[in-house]
């Protein structure tokens, strides 16, 4: 049904669907969103000037400090970038601590979005357990590295901690009981009425559009495109240890959420894999403090997708160009292309769908005076 | 001129009962709800936090009142009243103490209007408030009044028909006259009841019109402090009216058992309903509005129609 007129419906810079400040002007025909307007920039934090400004050392802190949920995937950008730089090469064993913790925060990160996912749904037990079973997660996190979020583990050359006996066998106790849980949790997300209702058919994300507008990690593997970092140019030890790719051809919301639970299982066994193949060895190789012209990039396959540390170094200490593009920034415009036609109601569950992480993709945008 | 004021006093005991007691069902409600979700819901206000919904009502009251300057200001003050006003008038109706305080031939279809007017309080809430959320949230509200409203009438008929009265207190007499209750002779019927009152009662799965990730507070988005404590306060009143109502229609009717009076029959007849219905809010997902409205007409609708003619052919 066509109205003739639009209504303007302002979503956030504060909304309870969105944990962060980020604004979207929507034009509503009737229950229909006709068209969608991001405005970016609300939590920009000049991070890649700072980075400019301090030694790769401290940048080091500060590639932990731009997300609060992928701080490791961060950091292992940041690290791989710089150890670019020289052709720096990690012992073995640092590289599966690497793994194992990167793995562990895909845990603990696809568990907290899965349980937004239900609480935007109104499925407010689902979200209470799934963050339950998430703290298993950050206990391990913190008994490994010392600290629940901002890791600290990765250096420039190596790793600072290592990973003990006592704690491999904790870990894999703790997740025998997490990957228990996680197979209960896909059973009743596949076969709870209400939220099957809310999710299959919301949001569809063509396969072609899903590849013209740049999306990434899982809401691109949800739109059945097989495309991994770690898989298509694997970076740590990833090569060596055999794991699935996971795809969903729903296109849609709930395919976004299976996508995310499977790959949980697949995480699990990924780092059981590496806890018994881990060799022994030195954890870090000294590394310079000054680095030759050069330029280097570092991909990794975070929770949210690929992200990408670019830089760029002049022979002193500090580098003369640092970018980061977070995988929040590739989803962006393809959920814009999603949520035209969706109905009101279903624009939290959408936007939640991409996994957003707001400050680690804000820009500044420069507006022309017209 | 002694029973008069004896009169009064009896009834302003009665309605500060209730309220207490609506604060006693909101605890119950968080705790359980709490405790499914295994989380621990209201703990240091008093044993167990029991104190909490009182604590959490005195708090709102002691909040500023702000009142938008776009706002429908006369409507927008009146309806938090209203909304406390119409259970309260509700449950002087049902027979909470075995026999309604007001209790007359009919009584069944003012509680009828009593509902309706409590969804219409919302809508006119909502679109007072000049906001959009609100708006969105007042116009979702009625909409679902437009889908439960039919089937819930008819529910609250079904015991009337075979107990041959329009009045709650008859109906509760009659089961015990017959010592039986209308969940045995009628259970199509009290389904419907039950999935129509959690819409009136805007719960998971039906909280539409105040679905928090959706449209922020939905129609009490603007209310703030001690308009906002009263709506608190009159859901719970709701919460109260409607586990009485299926208890007295549904549940085998209030009375006295052995030495136990009907108002603990009554308050126990009645947490077993709201047991239920936290129950329920804890295990589904939201609908969305247009699935509300058909889901409603194309199922419930037909269900309850069937269970009038079962009625009418069976006895």
């Amino acid at each position: 049904m066509r109205y003739g007129t639009t209504i303007k419906v302002p979503f956030g810079p504060q909304h309870p669907a969105l944990k962060e400040p980020e604004y979207f002007l929507f034009e509503v025909e009737g229950d229909f969103v006709v068209n969608v307007k991001p405005r970016i920039g609300y939590v920009h934090r000049g991070l890649e000037k700072a980075f400019e400004n301090n030694t790769y050392m401290h940048g080091l802190y500060l590639a932990e400090r731009i997300c609060g949920i992928c701080s490791h995937a961060h950091t292992v950008a940041f690290t791989q970038a710089v150890e670019g730089l020289v052709s720096l090469e990690i012992p073995q064993r640092a590289q599966y601590i690497r793994l194992i913790m990167a793995e562990l925060e895909r845990l603990h990160s696809h568990s907290l979005w899965v349980g937004i996912v239900a609480h935007e749904a109104g499925f407010d037990t689902m979200f209470m357990y799934l963050w339950r079973d998430r703290e298993m997660i950050m206990d391990l996190m913190e008994e490994i590295s010392g600290n629940r979020v901002l890791h600290a583990i990765n250096t420039i050359g190596g790793v600072r901690r290592d990973i003990n006996d006592e704690q491999a066998n904790k870990i894999r106790k703790y997740l025998d009981k997490f990957e228990e849980n996680i197979k209960n949790y896909i059973k009743i997300l596949e076969t709870e009425n209400t939220f099957l209702k809310r999710t299959v058919g919301v949001g569809i994300l063509k396969p072609s559009d899903a590849i013209a507008l740049c999306a990434v990690g899982p809401t691109l593997r949800a739109s059945g495109i097989k495309n991994d970092v770690r898989k298509d140019d694997p970076y740590l030890v990833y090569d060596e240890i055999p794991f699935e790719v996971i795809t969903h051809d729903g296109c849609d919301v709930f395919a976004r959420t299976i996508v995310r639970c499977e790959e949980m299982l697949e995480s699990i066994k990924i780092i059981r894999y590496a806890l018994d193949h881990m060799p022994k060895g030195e954890l870090k190789v000294k590394a310079p403090r000054t680095f030759p012209p050069n330029e280097s990039i570092g991909r990794v396959e975070a929770p949210r997708g690929e992200l990408i540390h670019y830089t760029k170094s002049n022979g002193t200490s500090k580098p003369e160009r640092y970018k980061v593009r977070s995988p929040t920034l590739g989803n962006l415009a393809s959920v814009c292309k999603t949520l035209i036609g969706a109905h009101i109601a279903d624009i939290p569950i959408i936007l939640a769908g991409i996994d957003p992480c707001f400050s680690c993709m804000d820009r500044i945008l420069i507006k022309k005076r017209s | 001129m002694f029973e008069i004021i004896f009169e009064i006093i009896s009834l302003i005991g009665f309605i500060v009962f209730i309220i207490l007691l609506a604060f006693f069902y909101e605890w119950i409600d968080r705790k359980f709800y709490a405790r499914i979700q295994n989380r621990y819901g209201p703990l240091y206000t008093g044993p167990s936090g029991i104190l909490q919904p009182i604590a959490d009502f005195i708090k709102l009251l002691l909040k500023e009142d702000i009142v938008p300057e776009a706002s429908e200001k006369r409507i927008f003050s009146l309806i938090p009243i209203v909304y406390v006003l119409l259970p309260i008038l509700a449950l002087l109706i049902i027979p909470v103490n075995g026999k309604g305080i007001i209790s007359f031939e009919g009584d069944l279809i003012f509680l009828m209007f009593l509902s309706a007017m409590i969804t219409l309080s919302v809508f006119l809430a909502g679109w007072s408030s000049a906001c959009n959320f609100s708006r969105i949230g007042g116009i979702r509200a009625a909409l679902q009044m437009l889908s439960y409203e039919i089937p819930f009438g008819l529910s609250l008929i079904g015991p009337a028909i075979v107990a041959n009265s329009l009045c709650i207190t008859k109906i509760s007499e009659w089961q015990i006259a017959n010592s039986t209750a209308f969940i045995l002779l009628q259970p199509i019927g009290f389904a419907v009841i039950m999935i129509s009152l959690l819409a009136e009662l805007e719960l998971i799965p039906f909280d539409v019109p105040e679905a928090e990730t959706e449209i922020v507070a939905g129609w009490t988005t603007e209310y703030g402090g001690g308009r906002y404590a009263l709506i608190r306060l009159g859901k719970d009143l709701e919460l109260v009216m409607a586990s009485m109502l299926v208890s007295s229609l549904y549940l085998g009717g209030i009375s006295q058992v052995f030495f136990i009076p009907p108002i603990v029959i009554a308050i126990i007849k009645s947490i077993v309903i709201l047991l239920l219905m936290s129950l329920i809010r804890a295990l589904f997902a939201r609908y969305r509005i247009d699935q509300v409205i058909s889901g409603m007409w194309k199922y419930l609708f037909p269900l309850m129609i069937l269970q009038i003619i079962i009625i009418q052919f069976i006895g």
